[in-house]
């Protein structure tokens, strides 16, 4: 478990790919976690198969009437936002207690995560920049896909052949708790099979396939953390919350249909 | 005359009205915090609710937060033509732009929160 007597910085574990409800168990654990230890922490994870995940809010019936995604598995997240078919990207999570500097507006969040990447890859030569829209597009919400929205501060490319918008590459989405701010994202790699319109970083630049991806984002969170005052703690381990007990039960929430049919 | 509200730490104010009912709302503040409202979820009449239960939630661009119950109480109505017309929450949100009505069961909670110079500071002490 983390240190809870440095309290900047930034603690980050790299988990091993899990199924939907386990990843957003282990979340909402991580959330109790940074609000108990009154810290940032950070969980970058995969899937264990291509995966739909929802926004807090989104009806589940536009998810059942979009053929594209019939067959994969559906989970629900806490988070709002678009729906993201996770398989071809990297998705991380970060819980700060509300009484941290990142745990009031929400913009400073996003943009704490989203510049740092920015920053890292421009200096890798990838024109990434945010997004620098309203907050929200007209009509954005009609849109099922998180990668087909765009919001203020999402981190997008722009290229020749998309100079207007520019190719979605990074977005993220809160749900705030009571003592704490979750906070889901998600670094499109590679399009997924049923949304190829989405190129992804790789795609964008190619070079990137020859990057050490963890390099990447042990280089990206680092940036996070000096700007949250302090060194990135990296845990190779999993994150595991320290009752297995409430990992089950909390599993087997984001489980349970009426979850997933709340909307 | 209705009482000069009160306020919940979680931003939520309340006011007693001269049926011995209560108005919650979510403060200015609050709202103007989440910017772009797109969903909200109101509780059912009838439910009987503890202080700093949960009693519904609102989605703003990417981000969902949960309001709370300022007092214990029941439920015993709900704007219901809220959720349709969000905006109004950031026109008039101290009048049009209530949420829920309570019959509080334990009026002495009412004495616990903050009043408006109270919750003035916590504002200003808020993150940014």
């Amino acid at each position: 478990m983390a240190d809870a007597s440095a309290t900047s910085g930034l603690v980050a574990w790299w988990d091993e790919p899990a199924p939907g409800p386990e990843n957003m168990a282990a979340d909402e654990l991580l959330a109790a976690e940074a609000l108990a230890l009154g810290r940032p922490l950070v969980r970058v994870y995969g899937w264990s198969e291509p995966t739909v995940s929802l926004g807090g809010f989104q009806r589940l019936a536009d998810a059942r009437a979009a053929t594209m995604i019939a067959g994969l598995p559906l989970v629900r997240r806490p988070s709002g936002g678009g729906a993201i078919v996770h398989g071809t990207d990297l998705t991380y999570a970060v819980a700060v207690p509300r009484s941290h500097p990142w745990g009031g507006d929400p913009q400073v969040l996003y943009d704490a995560f989203h510049e740092s990447l920015a920053e890292e890859l421009r200096q890798r030569g990838v024109a990434a920049e945010r997004h620098p829209g309203r907050s929200r597009a007209a009509g954005d919400e009609e849109r099922f896909l998180c990668f087909d929205r765009r919001a203020q501060g999402d981190l997008v490319v722009r290229t020749a052949a998309n100079t207007t918008d520019g190719d979605k590459i990074l977005g993220s989405a809160q749900r705030r708790l009571r003592g704490a701010v979750l906070q889901h994202g998600s670094l499109l790699l590679e399009p997924p099979p049923i949304a190829a319109a989405h190129p992804g970083l790789l795609r964008l630049h190619p070079a990137a396939a020859a990057w050490d991806l963890r390099h990447l984002v042990t280089a990206w969170l680092t940036r996070v953390a000096a700007e949250a005052g302090g060194p990135l703690d990296t845990r190779l381990d999993d994150f595991a919350p320290s009752r297995a007990a409430l990992m089950a039960d909390a599993a087997a929430r984001f489980r349970n249909p009426a979850w997933l049919s709340r909307r | 005359m209705a009482a000069a509200p009160k306020f919940a730490k979680t931003h939520e104010w309340i006011r007693l009205d001269d049926d011995g009912l209560a108005t919650v709302g979510i403060s200015a503040y609050a709202v103007e915090a989440l910017t772009d409202l797109v969903f909200m979820q109101l509780p059912e009449v009838g439910r009987a609710v503890k202080a700093g239960e949960s009693i519904g939630e609102i989605e703003s661009v990417k981000a969902v937060s949960d309001f709370y119950a300022p007092v214990s109480g029941e439920v015993v109505e709900v704007n219901a033509a809220l959720p349709g017309n969000l905006e109004t929450l950031g026109q008039d949100p101290y009048g049009a732009g209530w949420l829920v009505r309570l019959r509080p069961s334990e009026t002495g909670e009412l004495a616990a929160l903050l009043d408006q110079a109270a919750y003035d500071a916590l504002v200003k002490s808020q993150p940014h």
